[in-house]
């Protein structure tokens, strides 16, 4: 069970007061301001929730979460990128606002020399859906319909560029097939769309399919979700694998003093030994895959290269 | 079904549950009550309490601070003409101007009967036909959402005071300033003439605060008058409200829980939608319109009765399909499965006992908000009798903290106070800013509906409503003939003219 200390701690953190005595010497020595650069209620709101629960456990200090929607995610990544680099401001984001907007859009910063990461939190695999009683049985099924009647399948997603969008586009551009895009104001409306039977197909994560009148048609990532259900990793699709999935990672201003950036890498890693973030992590379906910030810098360039060519591939 | 309902009921009888809603109503309506702080905010940062509690005490101190916050943001549109929401906006139609008459305690009680009665039927009334407001919802989608905006658009143009003409200039302008930033559908960049500031758009908060707040400011110090309540009255606070005038506001109060109950199945923009539709339909019905405007109890029953009854059925599509239609709802679904619980169909089967509990907390949280709210109201009525020399002051740093904290961005500031020196003018030209904040918040919904309705039909628009959408097409039948209903039974009045135009002369 939840302990009443680590209650006692998230209530403190909650509501932004600083917990306990501030060390003199030590970083940090006082709150660490995560800013999100999209809406609350959203799944990187609720991961939030749970990471900010349980660092100041970690770091002794709370860290306080502060919403800035707008622009797709430039607004609070802009102000992240301008912040100082003295280790209290990070940033929340995930690596279609990180890494894919730079080539859809003119930004006000640059991802690559302006971040660095911290850690990578997990990872989620977005599930291309259709309701119970679509004709279509199987992934193939739907390919083939949407090759004969290009442009007629309609395709609901949560925000241009955005994380049920890019997995859809990575698919067609690789199968070369077409459909009818539909924008929706975040997952919620877009799953309300599909029950309705107002689109024909939609991406969704697993954490919001679960007990849902849809079928799962394929999985883009590796992990076998749904039994009988193929991934595209099955499907030998291995360049939608890499560029669809959602990567939720914490990222730093460039520039943040080397000793401090690796007590923060270090704190968030440490999450992982915490059981009430296992637990709570679990609860929502979220997955615990973490990566050190140094390894996934890495990943950002190899992402950074594949996005341009995916977006250059429908220009 | 009768035992699940008694168990249900028997395990909602807890002081500790008790007291968790109440502390996190008491908490909603003090972040209701400060410009700037949102429901939203509140319900996140709480959120992880949430967590660590069982879920018959975690869900409900949401819901608490859910109901709390919603009223705590009338509290300072009725006492000194701040909306801290667009759902509030219509409560200043008439809020202020009680308060200026020394009945603050009465606009306030008034308001808080309105809410509780509104929330706990439309709550009740979601209790009993779930599955069919579930069905309906469904059947509600983009073609159905551009149909109804539309015609709350019309309607609250056709019954705004004054000229139409200023009102249709000032619905205008609050569309185009509502389309700077970029276009919802393409994300294309558009009217931001190469600012990156101006990107994302502007903010609803700053557009509120400046047009409402800092003309009040303005006025108060031109005026030079010492008190916000004009003099005559012993305590400045008026009395309490008196039974009488719940039983004569008893219609009002019921039309709008109706009219929100209906307009609640329309997601995200529904209280506001809801309480301006509250407001013109107990006009319309009124028998001396005249007076609304000037200090009507009426007036302030019935957007605050609308905006309530939106509650009961946005929290549907959350418990029967597990899908939250806007960031309330949202944070509560993550409360839900933060529990381990996922709502949907299957939640209703296996915990049907927890889910009606969870129901009944919502009646139960609208009992407490009227008893809470109670002895709330007095300390919040004493404000008015601040002296002006202090409350001026203090209402612009709240202004200005408001707009600042909400998302820690310095533009927004600029933007609060462009638009106070717009509303100041606007005031003193007799425009009212009404229909550009109705425009405002309406237009990106509706442009986005209307933009999703055209790739929807894949290219045959007409063909598409006609053979698939006939709600949306009835509704776009009945706009034009309500307009008209409603401009022809205004014009047929007697009008006397209304303050604002009195001012002006």
């Amino acid at each position: 069970m939840l302990s009443i200390k680590s209650m006692m701690i998230s209530a403190v953190a909650a509501l932004g007061l600083a917990a306990g005595a501030a060390q003199a010497e030590t970083f940090p020595d006082r709150p660490i301001t995560m800013i999100i650069p999209l809406g609350a209620g959203g799944s990187h709101d609720l991961n939030a929730r749970v990471m900010t629960s349980v660092l100041p456990s970690i770091l002794g200090q709370p860290v306080v979460v502060q919403l800035m929607p707008g622009a797709s995610g430039q607004t609070g990544t802009a102000a992240a990128a301008g912040a100082e680099a003295d280790g209290y401001t990070l940033i929340f984001t995930h690596n279609f606002i990180d890494q894919l907007q730079q080539f859809v859009t003119t930004l006000p910063y640059e991802p690559n020399k302006d971040f660095v990461s911290v850690v990578r939190l997990n990872t989620a695999d977005p599930v291309l859906a259709v309701r119970k009683d679509s004709p279509f049985q199987t992934f193939d099924a739907l390919v083939e319909h949407a090759r004969a009647n290009p442009g007629q399948l309609r395709f609901g997603h949560s925000g241009n560029w955005g994380a049920t969008m890019v997995p859809g586009l990575a698919l067609f551009s690789e199968l070369g097939v077409q459909a009818t895009l539909v924008p929706y104001q975040g997952g919620g409306p877009v799953m309300q769309a599909l029950l309705a039977g107002d689109i024909d197909f939609a991406f969704a994560f697993p954490s919001v399919l679960s007990g849902q009148d849809v079928r799962p048609l394929i999985i883009v990532g590796e992990n076998q979700l749904f039994d009988g259900v193929p991934t595209t990793k099955d499907l030998g699709l291995d360049a939608v694998t890499e560029v669809g999935g959602m990567q939720r990672v914490v990222l730093a201003p460039a520039g943040v003093p080397e000793d401090r950036l690796n007590v923060l890498r270090e704190a968030f890693l440490k999450l992982n030994d915490d059981k009430t973030f296992l637990t709570l992590m679990g609860r929502l379906d979220e997955n615990t895959a973490m990566m050190a910030g140094g390894d996934y810098d890495g990943l950002r360039l190899r992402q950074s290269e594949k996005y341009k060519a995916l977006v250059a591939s429908f220009k | 079904m009768f035992d699940t309902i008694l168990e249900a009921f028997y395990m909602l009888m807890r002081l500790d549950v008790l007291l968790m809603i109440s502390a996190g109503m008491i908490l909603g309506i003090l972040v209701g009550a400060l410009p700037g702080f949102t429901t939203v905010m509140a319900m996140a940062i709480v959120l992880p309490i949430s967590f660590f509690l069982e879920p018959i005490v975690g869900i409900p101190f949401l819901i608490g601070v859910y109901k709390g916050g919603i009223f705590g943001g009338s509290i300072p549109a009725i006492l000194v003409n701040i909306p801290g929401t667009g759902a509030s906006v219509a409560t200043t139609f008439d809020g202020p101007a009680l308060t200026r008459k020394g009945k603050s305690r009465k606009a306030l009680e008034m308001a808080l009967v309105a809410s509780a009665v509104a929330d706990f039927l439309s709550s009740s009334g979601t209790i009993l036909v779930i599955g069919i407001i579930a069905a309906i919802a469904l059947l509600i989608g983009p073609p159905e959402i551009a149909a109804i905006l539309l015609l709350s658009m019309l309607v609250i143009v056709v019954s705004s005071p004054g000229v139409f003409a200023k009102g249709m200039v000032m619905l205008l302008i609050g569309m185009f300033l509502a389309m700077i930033g970029q276009d919802p559908i393409g994300a294309m960049s558009r009217f931001n003439f190469g600012q990156n500031w101006l990107l994302s758009g502007i903010d609803l908060l700053p557009l509120i605060i400046g047009l409402f707040a800092i003309p009040e400011i303005l006025i108060a110090i031109e005026n030079r008058v010492s008190n916000i309540v004009e003099k005559g009255s012993a305590k400045p606070q008026g009395e309490r409200l008196r039974w009488s005038e719940v039983m004569a506001s008893r219609q009002t109060i019921l039309r709008s829980t109706l009219l929100g109950g209906v307009i609640g199945m329309i997601p995200g923009v529904g209280q506001v939608v809801a309480a301006f539709m509250g407001y013109s339909a107990a006009k319309n019905a009124s028998s001396h319109p005249e007076r609304y405007g000037q200090g009507e109890l009426d007036g302030v029953a019935a957007p605050e009765a609308a905006n309530n009854a939106v509650n009961g059925p946005t929290m549907v599509p959350l418990l029967t399909l597990g899908i939250p239609g806007d960031n309330i709802t949202a944070i509560m679904l993550g409360a839900f499965v933060a529990q381990g619980l996922r709502p949907g169909p299957q939640l209703f089967q296996d915990q049907a006992v927890l889910v009606y509990a969870i129901l009944f907390s919502m009646l139960l949280a609208s009992v407490l908000l009227l008893v809470i709210g109670y002895f709330l109201t007095p300390i919040f009525a004493r404000v008015v009798s601040i002296k002006k020399a202090y409350l001026v002051p203090l209402m612009l740093i709240f202004a200005v903290a408001g707009t600042y904290v909400y998302r820690s961005n310095p533009v927004d500031l600029y933007f609060m106070i462009g638009f106070g020196i717009f509303g100041y003018g606007a005031r003193k030209l007799g425009f009212d800013v009404t229909p550009l904040v109705m425009a405002f918040i309406l237009t990106p919904p509706l442009e986005y509906a209307i933009g999703q309705t055209i790739l929807l039909s894949r290219g045959d628009l007409g063909g598409y409503l006609l053979t698939e959408r006939p709600i949306a097409i009835a509704v776009m039948i009945l706009t034009p003939i309500l307009a008209f209903w409603i401009a022809r039974k205004q014009s047929r009045r007697t009008r006397t003219p209304s303050s604002k135009e009195a001012a002006e002369k």
